[in-house]
């Protein structure tokens, strides 16, 4: 019994550490509503820092031709996300046109794009060292690196 | 029995040991699904790291009532734009095509700007505009307003010299952006461009404030 007991304790420990250390840099959080007969609702919560270790598995010439393909905004974008992070919680772009509402800001070290309208909602949201270091994987992986 | 029970706590303690040394040093995002910390106004923080924001808000009073609204710290531009390498733009700074600029020279005229005194340089009074261009204090102001019934527009620019200076520091047939923006920083709260038509407003302007209104 007491046997059980340690061995459940120490499962449930690495459990915890392993589901801190995924969770370590936040989560990546898309959710999209359409409010139309049939319309898709897409919910999705993933951990940041699977999408880095995510990238390790990905067949190397298909890094390398995606860096290739976004070789010139890459340096933009990484520069971008590094000085996004410097910045406390602001509202950088805000739209309304019309029924349509678009907003683009940084909120707790997170880049949160929302899109609300009558017929849909949209809703992103990404740590922004998690954008950092996809950027910097791919500029690693791209061709004469 | 308490050997096996010894060497599965010893296994489970290794471990959460590896995991824990894993763990990069860095201090968590808050975001998700958990309630996010409320962050503190950086208004004053910003004021006090003197962070230089640029403001555009353009509100149109015509029927979908468009509004945008735009706040950008000086800082992240002037570090974004050296990265960004497109077309006539690079490291920061735009080129420009001389059969472009109908022979003016941009640095003449503006050294002739500087050294001159103070006052109205154009005035084109039209029938349907007002066309006035002005060294006012260490600004160069621009002001057109449009009579004709109409758009009845008016436009305002005041832009500093010394920005303009920085813009013109780049070599021949350059712009440097990169130094303008660095120059505008150095700049107290101004507004830069005003718009006011009978449907649109559009206002360009520079505080220490992270909030545009």
């Amino acid at each position: 019994m007491v046997l059980l007991a340690k061995a459940a304790l120490g499962l449930g420990g690495t459990l915890v550490l392993a589901g801190a250390y995924a969770f370590r840099d936040g989560l990546i959080r898309v959710d999209v509503d359409e409010y139309r007969a049939g319309g898709s609702h897409v919910h999705m919560w993933v951990p940041a820092a699977m999408v880095p270790m995510a990238m390790h598995f990905v067949p190397k010439h298909d890094l390398c031709d995606a860096a290739q393909h976004a070789r010139e905004v890459l340096p933009t974008i990484h520069a971008f996300a590094k000085e996004l992070k410097k910045l406390p919680n602001v509202d950088l772009i805000e739209m309304i046109d019309g029924g349509k509402h678009a907003q683009f800001r940084t909120r707790s070290g997170n880049l949160q794009v929302d899109v609300d309208s009558a017929d849909e909602h949209v809703h992103l949201r990404v740590p922004l060292s998690t954008l950092d270091d996809v950027v910097g994987q791919l500029e690693e992986s791209g061709p004469g690196v | 029995m308490f050997s096996a029970n010894r060497g599965l706590a010893m296994k489970t303690a290794l471990i959460s040991a590896m995991v824990l040394a894993l763990l990069p040093v860095r201090a968590p995002a808050q975001g998700g699904a958990a309630p996010a910390k409320p962050a503190p106004s950086r208004s004053s923080a910003a004021a006090e790291n003197a962070e230089r924001w640029l403001h555009v808000r353009v509100i149109s009073t015509d029927g979908r009532g468009e509004t945008v609204r735009v706040n950008l710290p000086l800082e992240l531009a002037e570090k974004v734009l050296p990265a960004v390498n497109h077309d006539r733009l690079h490291n920061g700074k735009v080129r420009i095509d001389p059969s472009e600029m109908n022979d003016v020279d941009l640095r003449a005229l503006m050294e002739a700007i500087r050294t001159a005194k103070e006052g109205q340089y154009v005035t084109v009074e039209g029938d349907d505009n007002h066309v006035r261009v002005a060294k006012e204090g260490n600004h160069l102001t621009i002001h057109v307003r449009d009579k004709s019934a109409s758009k009845k527009s008016q436009v305002e620019v005041k832009v500093p010299i010394k920005v303009i200076d920085a813009l013109l520091s780049a070599g021949k047939d350059e712009l440097d952006l990169v130094a303008a923006l660095h120059a505008l920083g150095a700049q107290g709260d101004t507004e830069l461009v005003s718009v006011q038509d009978s449907e649109n407003t559009v206002k360009v302007w520079l505080d220490s404030k992270n909030v545009a209104d």
